[in-house]
């Protein structure tokens, strides 16, 4: 991985970004003062992270296998997924919308529009909806995944299908929703201020009208998982959601970033599978369940999130040690024992989840839960463990998976050139 | 551009001649077809030199054309364009008189450059790229000038808007046997009659429904809803102005459809309708129109689709939302149709996309024709709403989003 880090901890008051006053207020503040000292809460608290909306990520590659942002990128505080069917069966409309959205891409994430908001002519139409204009790039990253439908019969391009793209079998516990599942092509647009994620998406899918139609999308808030240097947050459950994630260098190489997709898929080196599933919570009965049962069903504790083994935070859980009556203190069940890697081969995969509301249900519940966002070089890790989970998680009367796809992402394109353009040689 | 559900100025975009003397009707000539032959070539130079012309696009912070050379000899000359990094610049055109002579259109930055060759006399051309700082290079050809000039697309266009006004004008003919025959039967008591009649009359100002809109009647302030005719003829419960009272097609349907009685008030309704109509079936012959009027009132009308019909708003009652859509994308499609000889001439890349969505657009409508629904449509219930609506909305997004460079493209003509 050899996209330049970005610092996220600019140093101005933490207390600014604490307050909840929103990105917007505390970019104001951050323009305006230079931080002169460290405050105090910044040293004290792990909560410390303040927003730079000034910070932009890169689109294209500068070297060969690199990926696309939004994989590796430190998690941005909001995100919008999308995904298309490609309603055209012509390869070179593909080929047009694929080259138009990564140049938009990288004019976006550079805080720039893709066109004109106000064209010379008052009969024209604007090229850009306008909505971003003065907000900064706020780390924007918009990835951009290509669907098993991509490599069917209408474009020509079935040789040339990495070899682990299939659709995903279905799973113990299922319970998804036709209207959130599949779709051809996905966009996740992240970004640290959700007008900037929301407008990118948006262009993104005015530009593809006539080529692709929506399908399905979910609007994520609170970045539910810890790149390096960020404190883990937490998922609407409560809990911190990622403490054991990906996060060397070697373990990206090794589960995330692909080095051979097979025959046909070189153009996919460098590149990885995205898994999306919309996994709704229901909160009203979680909110009702004891602490204790609570700690029990993830096998940490609510606030430091230590395992239920001892320690802090990051010790490493011992699923083996057993409380005076003999049993395990980390329940075989629990989500944090069934997840382990040390359960399942040695397996991980890199999980980049954010929280979502869609208001309330029909029942007049609050309909939240977790847009779940992975990332691995083969979307058959995902399915062992969400095999594991959903047979026996305890976790599971909480929770119900509700949408899902998986998605091929190339690599970065260089200058000059657009995601995926191999496919078309 | 909104519904005009409430009172509103005039419209600009119309020449109203003579709102208050209703007895005078403007009569509209119809040309015949002009000779639309032309040729984008004239006579070639006899040097038989190709002149070489890059066009580069490119993105360093505002989108540039950059034309290599603005000033060549008479004979063929081949454009080379390639998009470096321009979001913004999707096309590329050269342009004589408003006349394409020769495009790329689907430009987008990795993509390999692509050419274009035209045989050019002598004459001030322009390389046209919309949605650049600065869209039109003057390009000068000299040599031998010999006139290409033949049937321009503005002279197709103008009479494409003659063609048109009598379109409107038969339709709000129609429309008012239409609410005649509804009135009679609504006085006769026949309510099943009186339902279908309802469904029958309503294509009628459907089709027209954005180049009617903004009448007033004499004596009235624009801002009084009680003289403003589409209130008075097309107003829906969701919308009402209490000082003025509900009437027209809508308060018809509720007692045909919700109460299912015909009562003195419905009578008296089914009458004041009539009146109106009559009123609008005057005053709609006093409209001339503009090459933009057609394209503006095209998209108004598929934006009436988004906003009232696929939700079900407008027939709340009688749910033939359908034959109301329906209608609205073949008012929109003969718009689009008056303006098509000019418009092959501009953009014969857009003539097709838009004319490609249109089919698609009616493909898609065919499956809800049904015989034995009011007005030929299924019924627009909540469950065909619930499993439908998107399918529908994002056909008629993907015809309206060429549509929104029309008003453009005929405007600069």
């Amino acid at each position: 991985m050899t996209t330049p880090p970005v610092s996220r901890r600019a140093l101005f008051g933490a207390g600014v970004a604490a307050a909840g006053a929103g990105v917007g207020a505390a970019a104001g503040i951050a323009g305006a003062t230079a931080a002169t000292g460290v405050n105090p809460f910044t040293a004290a608290t792990n909560g410390d992270e303040s927003i730079d909306l000034s910070q932009s990520h890169p689109f294209y590659a500068t070297a060969a296998r690199q990926p696309q942002g939004g994989v590796q990128t430190a998690p941005q505080r909001y995100c919008v997924f999308m995904t298309f069917d490609v309603s055209s069966s012509v390869a070179t409309d593909l080929q047009v919308l694929l080259a138009r959205w990564s140049a938009s891409i990288a004019q976006l994430q550079a805080g720039k529009t893709v066109g004109s908001v106000e064209p010379a002519h008052g009969d024209g139409v604007g090229a850009d909806t306008g909505e971003a204009l003065d907000l900064g790039p706020a780390s924007l990253t918009v990835t951009v995944g290509l669907g098993p439908g991509i490599f069917d019969e209408r474009f020509g391009l079935a040789s040339k299908k990495p070899s682990h793209l299939a659709a995903i079998p279905t799973l113990p516990s299922d319970n998804l929703d036709e209207g959130l599942t599949g779709g051809d092509l996905s966009l996740q647009a992240c970004a640290d201020d959700p007008q900037v994620a929301y407008h990118a998406v948006r262009d993104l899918a005015r530009m593809a009208r006539g080529t692709a139609t929506v399908r399905w999308t979910v609007l994520g808030f609170g970045r539910a998982s810890a790149g390096p240097n960020q404190s883990t947050p937490r998922n609407l459950m409560g809990f911190k959601d990622g403490t054991r994630n990906i996060t060397t260098d070697e373990d990206y190489d090794r589960f995330v970033w692909i080095d051979d997709a097979g025959d046909g898929a070189d153009w996919m080196r460098g590149g990885t599978y995205q898994v999306a599933r919309k996994i709704r919570m229901n909160i009203e009965i979680w909110d009702a369940d004891v602490v204790s049962d609570q700690q029990r069903v993830f096998g940490r504790t609510k606030i430091e999130g230590a395992p239920l083994s001892g320690g802090s935070e990051h010790t490493t859980p011992d699923f083996a040690a057993a409380d005076k009556s003999g049993a395990t203190k980390i329940d075989p069940t629990s989500h944090i024992a069934l997840a382990a890697h040390e359960a399942n081969d040695g397996v991980k995969i890199l999980r980049r989840p954010y929280n979502y509301t869609d208001g309330l249900n029909q029942y007049g519940q609050l309909d939240a839960g977790l847009l779940f966002t992975a990332y691995m070089n083969d979307p058959e890790h995902f399915t062992r463990l969400q095999r594991k989970l959903g047979a026996s998680d305890r976790l599971n009367e909480y929770i119900s998976h509700i949408g899902s796809a998986v998605f091929a992402v190339p690599p970065a394109p260089r200058k000059g050139s657009y995601i995926g353009e191999q496919l078309f040689r | 551009m909104p519904s005009a559900r409430t009172a509103r100025p005039h419209s600009a975009r119309h020449t109203l001649s003579a709102l208050g003397a209703l007895g005078v009707v403007t009569a509209l000539a119809l040309t015949g077809c002009a000779n639309s032959s032309t040729t984008a070539s004239g006579t070639a130079s006899s040097s038989g030199k190709v002149s070489r012309v890059s066009v580069t696009l490119t993105n360093d912070g505002s989108d540039k054309c950059a034309v290599s050379e603005t000033k060549v000899p008479a004979g063929p000359v081949t454009f080379t364009v390639k998009n470096e990094s321009s979001t913004a610049i999707t096309e590329v055109e050269l342009l004589q008189d408003q006349r394409i002579l020769g495009e790329k259109e689907n430009l987008a930055p990795g993509l390999d450059a692509v050419r274009f060759t035209a045989t050019l006399t002598g004459g001030n051309y322009q390389v046209y790229c919309p949605g650049a700082e600065q869209e039109l290079t003057d390009f000068t050809v000299t040599g031998k000038v010999t006139s290409t000039a033949n049937s321009s697309a503005a002279t197709l266009l103008d009479e494409g808007t003659k063609g048109y006004a009598e379109y409107v004008d038969g339709q709000v003919t129609d429309m008012v046997t239409a609410v005649k025959q509804l009135q009679a039967d609504v006085d006769k008591g026949d309510l099943a009659a009186a339902k279908t009649d309802y469904a029958n009359a309503r294509p009628f100002y459907e089709h027209v429904e954005s180049d009617v809109d903004g009448f007033v009647k004499k004596g009235y302030k624009a801002t009084d809803n009680a003289g403003n005719l589409d209130y008075l003829i097309d107003m829906r419960a969701s919308n009402l102005d209490d000082a003025v009272g509900w009437s027209g097609f809508h308060a018809v349907e509720r007692d045909l459809f919700e109460a299912g009685a015909i009562t003195d008030t419905t009578k008296q309704t089914a009458a004041a309708l009539t009146e109106n109509v009559e009123l609008l079936a005057k005053l709609v012959p006093t409209l001339d129109y503009k090459p933009e009027d057609l394209a503006n009132g095209a998209a108004g009308l598929l934006e009436e689709v988004q906003s009232n019909k696929v939700t079900g708003e407008e027939e709340a009652y009688s749910h033939i939302d359908l034959v109301d859509l329906a209608a609205n994308v073949e008012g929109a499609r003969q718009a689009f149709a008056y303006l098509k000889p000019g418009l092959t001439k501009l953009d014969p890349t857009l003539t097709k996309q838009i004319a490609k969505q249109f089919d698609a657009t009616n493909t898609l409508m065919d499956d809800y024709r049904n015989a034995d629904d009011l007005g030929g449509f299924d019924t627009w219930d909540a469950a065909t709403k619930a499993s439908d609506a998107n399918k529908i909305s994002q056909q008629v997004q993907a015809l309206q989003d060429p549509l929104s460079r029309l008003a453009e493209k005929v405007a600069t003509a």
